[in-house]
């Protein structure tokens, strides 16, 4: 994937809240592994529709978009596409750089 | 704007990412975030927000049924809600509109879309409240000019139980004349012409002013109603306009105190004045007719008949301190009235009537 996509533009009145965002969204990783160590799909078709709703509201749009794949593939029991979906958000918030405007 | 002008908006949102965006959106308003419907409820209990941004997923109550809950409460029902939901779940908007939402919000949610959805409610809210405001003002007022007028004819709370029975633009007392059967009290003041005569006028008006205020005291205590006072004479009625099963004790009683009353400021006029004065009451029972009587330019709630001649002629005959009643009034207090206070009078011809009537005088 392109350095650009790694990219994020933050509107400047949510700077204070981002540190708290992207802390929860590790702890949302974590969540999600766990979820799919126990094949608990139901749990992670819960926290892909959470991702799905709150990541782009911030600006997030790669959040939503990984959000709404997990939860496509929780409802359909896709471990596989779950596992792949999963290590890409790890991936995108190690790398995720944001500029607020 | 202070708190009291402020737009309170309460966020319901199990998300704390999600409630802490929205209310970072919403610049200006008071927001109160809670992450359940329990909660919610609780806090629209406690005090009904301006607006509800509610969200469809949460833990135990959904977002339905908390909808549900508020557009159900008289309280809180008229408190726009808006319901958030996923772009694209159509159904979760049909249940909206039928839990009773007034808009829709979705998610990923746009500031944009946020802030003219509010905006739009807002001021649908706002204009709705002000139109409210200004009903309850006018009908506040409404009432208050109709307790002013009533204050001066019946009992404060005679007047409060007429008001509390009006419809929404309704005047009082502009049905029909109609036929009751009434009790009629005519009071006056027993040497009056003297005291006129021997006392200057500053001093007659602030006398008949400690005189009406004792009377019309009593009549009020016992819940009649004033229909006229000129002179020195008070004509107070029972059983209208309200039926008074117990009128004809009412009307006994609330003689008793006028009498009673009066001994005290009499007692001071004779201190004052050098004057020997007292009341003279005359009281009949019978039909009589109720109307508004007048022009369209002057009218007055008046009671007239018969009944109300024969205790005006009653009076007229009474001593101070006595009260001459028709027989048809005694027939009805004659188990509440001390047996050694009256005195029957027998069959007596007034002054005007063709036939005479049966008279008892009672002595307080």
């Amino acid at each position: 994937m392109s350095e650009s996509a790694y990219q994020v533009k933050v509107a400047k009145d949510l700077q204070d809240l981002i540190p708290t965002f992207l802390s929860n969204r590790k702890k949302e990783l974590d969540a999600l592994r766990t979820a799919l160590a126990a094949a608990d799909f139901e749990q992670l078709r819960q926290l892909g529709h959470r991702m799905r709703g709150v990541g782009q509201s911030y600006g997030f749009e790669r959040v939503s978009d990984i959000g709404k794949r997990i939860e496509d593939g929780a409802r359909h029991g896709d471990k596989t596409a779950l596992e792949a979906q999963i290590a890409h958000y790890g991936e995108y918030l190690s790398r995720v750089q944001i500029a607020y405007e | 704007m202070n708190a009291a002008t402020e737009f309170r908006v309460l966020v319901v949102e199990d998300d704390p990412d999600m409630a802490a965006f929205l209310a970072r959106l919403l610049t200006g308003m008071a927001v109160e975030s809670v992450a359940d419907g329990e909660s919610a409820m609780r806090s629209v209990k406690a005090a009904p927000p301006d607006m509800v941004l509610l969200d469809v997923q949460l833990p135990g109550k959904s977002g339905f049924e908390v909808c549900e809950r508020l557009k159900s409460d008289p309280a809180s029902a008229l408190v726009p809600v808006i319901l958030v939901t996923a772009l694209e779940d159509h159904d979760s908007r049909v249940r909206g509109i039928q839990a009773g939402a007034d808009d829709f919000l979705s998610k990923p949610v746009s500031r944009e879309e946020l802030l003219a959805r509010v905006q739009t409610l807002r001021r649908l809210h706002e204009t709705r409240r002000e139109l409210e405001a200004r009903r309850l003002a006018a009908e506040v007022q409404r009432k208050e000019t109709i307790r002013k007028a009533f204050s001066r004819y019946v009992s404060p709370r005679l007047a409060e139980r007429i008001i509390a029975g009006l419809a929404d633009g309704e005047a009082p007392f502009m049905g029909e004349a109609q036929r009751a059967d009434v009790v009629a009290l005519f009071a006056d003041l027993r040497g009056f012409t003297r005291i006129t005569e021997s006392i200057g006028v500053q001093h007659v008006v602030h006398m008949l002013n400690e005189y009406f205020a004792v009377l019309t005291d009593a009549a009020y205590q016992h819940e009649g109603t004033i229909f006229n006072m000129a002179g020195d004479s008070l004509l107070v009625g029972f059983n209208v306009p309200f039926a008074q099963p117990d009128a004809p004790a009412r009307a006994w009683r609330a003689a008793v105190d006028m009498i009673g009353r009066f001994a005290a400021v009499s007692a001071a006029w004779r201190d004052r004045h050098g004057i020997a004065t007292g009341v003279g009451i005359g009281m009949c029972r019978g039909e009589a007719i109720i109307g508004n009587v007048g022009s369209p330019h002057f009218m007055s709630y008046t009671v007239i008949g018969n009944t109300v001649n024969t205790a005006a002629r009653l009076m007229q005959m009474a001593q101070a301190d006595e009260m001459l009643v028709s027989g048809t009034l005694f027939d009805a207090i004659r188990d509440v009235v001390p047996a050694g206070r009256v005195e029957p009078r027998g069959d007596v011809a007034l002054r005007g009537k063709s036939e005479s009537i049966r008279v008892y005088s009672i002595r307080p």
